[in-house]
């Protein structure tokens, strides 16, 4: 357990099990913070859920519990309505415009 | 508390078509391992587990798994049987093994191997991924290339090929299949069976488990870094036949200057990997990370990543990411592009 987040082990999946000199917590929310960059683009959004999940929401007030990042993607498609690919050239386009 | 890398007991896999010698490549492995260092498992079609009894004779702690292919719906007998094993080794019912050797049925997929270890949290407490190998029938290497996916799987997700029957095909064909085969799997090291030692440390490896993963990293870029073939330098090599049953098999490195941020990189690549697992056939590479003296070392089979390992140190003087890649029916620039977006675009992201 961490003792100053009060969060217990880390993520089990494989981009949220490296060492960080960051404290959890704090790993957690730059993770979601670059997350939501990429999810606004598909008007989604995840918020942390209690600091051992998530929750992704769409525009349409539709929810739903994501453990790890692993899940994230095939829910995420399932509540956007399409394929979340980021070959795709206007992905990409919209990305390479959006401010720092 | 999570174990260390070296700590965990290295399952090794031993793949290859049917028939292509993976028993003969076991018995020649394990002839003197009088001590119990290694267990094995063995998984094949059929009522009657010839191999296994072939086996018996030199590794009495063989389990056969009886459900035939090793594919997701075997996952449970699996898991069953290194659990037992373990069980037993705790129990001191059975020599305390260093390691253990699943060979895997002739039309196997090894990626529900990898799959299986990775997701279930006991037996990735106790168990690391060590080598793949994958036997290579020199003989009939182009019927199965053309006729099964299976052999096309089991090549690309290989950390060591083992060509067997060399002494049948003329040496010029067997050079031939060699190169063919480097171009599928640069990141893999290839070997002769005539030049497999007993209990050949290079194959009986726990590969990033090993005490010094820089080694077993360092093979993977080298053909990059230090091309042995002029014709293959800075070139994407492609291979498989025009009208064949596979389209053609990419294998390609793409380096970076810029260090790399962690939380960018693994957002781009669980989200390619999720629309694209099944094109990417095999994802291996050094990182240099910003914040991060040291690199990691990634490595990943279709949609399956290893938890990423902290090196100790550089395997050579370059400093730079490589990332090796074999693909199917998907462009490198395509891949290059994206990754290099992401990098740039949320490597800042502030919190």
């Amino acid at each position: 357990m961490c003792a100053l987040c009060g969060l217990i082990g880390t993520e089990t999946e494989w981009s949220g099990s490296m060492a960080s000199s960051l404290p959890v917590r704090q790993q957690r929310f730059l993770r979601i913070a670059q997350a939501n960059r990429v999810l606004s683009f598909f008007h989604l959004r995840l918020e942390d859920f209690q600091g051992v999940s998530y929750v992704l929401s769409s525009p349409t007030g539709r929810r739903e519990m994501v453990s790890d990042f692993g899940q994230l993607w095939p829910i995420a498609e399932t509540l956007a309505g399409r394929p979340i690919d980021p070959l795709d050239s206007a992905f990409l386009d919209w990305l390479s415009s959006i401010p720092q | 508390m999570n174990p260390t890398t070296s700590d965990l007991i290295p399952l090794i896999v031993i793949t290859g078509f049917l028939g292509s010698g993976k028993t003969t490549l076991l018995r020649k492995l394990l002839t003197t391992d009088l001590g119990g260092e290694t267990a094995v498992l063995i998984n094949e079609l059929g009522e009657i587990g010839i191999d296994h009894l072939l086996v018996g004779e030199i590794a009495p702690d063989t389990v056969l798994l009886q459900s035939g292919c090793v594919c997701c719906s075997i996952r449970g007998d699996l898991k069953d049987a290194l659990v037992q094993l373990y069980s037993r080794r705790q129990k001191k019912e059975i020599p305390s093994f260093r390691r253990i050797i699943l060979e895997t049925t002739g039309l196997a997929d090894p990626a529900p191997i990898f799959a299986t270890v990775l997701a279930d949290p006991m037996l990735r407490h106790h168990f690391g991924l060590g080598v793949i190998i994958a036997v290579v029938d020199s003989f009939n290497a182009a019927l199965h290339e053309q006729l099964h996916p299976e052999w096309m799987a089991q090549v690309t997700s290989a950390d060591r090929l083992i060509l067997t029957k060399t002494d049948l095909v003329p040496k010029q064909n067997r050079d031939m299949l060699q190169k063919h085969l480097r171009k599928i799997n640069p990141a893999a090291e290839i070997m002769a069976n005539v030049e497999v030692k007993e209990r050949d440390p290079l194959l009986l490896s726990a590969g990033l488990h090993e005490s010094t993963p820089e080694s077993e990293a360092e093979r993977w870029i080298r053909d990059f870094a230090h091309p042995s073939r002029p014709e293959d330098e800075g070139a994407d090599i492609h291979t498989g036949h025009a009208g064949s049953e596979h389209p053609g098999v990419t294998s390609f490195c793409l380096v970076f200057d810029n260090q790399i941020d962690w939380t960018a990189f693994g957002l781009w690549l669980s989200m390619l990997l999720n629309r694209h697992g099944r094109s990417i056939l095999r994802v291996k590479g050094i990182l240099n990370l910003s914040g991060s003296a040291y690199p990691i070392a990634i490595h990943g089979v279709q949609h399956l990543v290893h938890p990423p390992v902290h090196l100790s140190g550089w395997p050579d003087s370059d400093r730079r990411s490589r990332i090796v890649f074999i693909v199917r029916g998907i462009e490198r620039d395509a891949i290059e592009r994206s990754l290099n977006t992401f990098c740039r675009c949320l490597g800042s992201s502030p919190v």
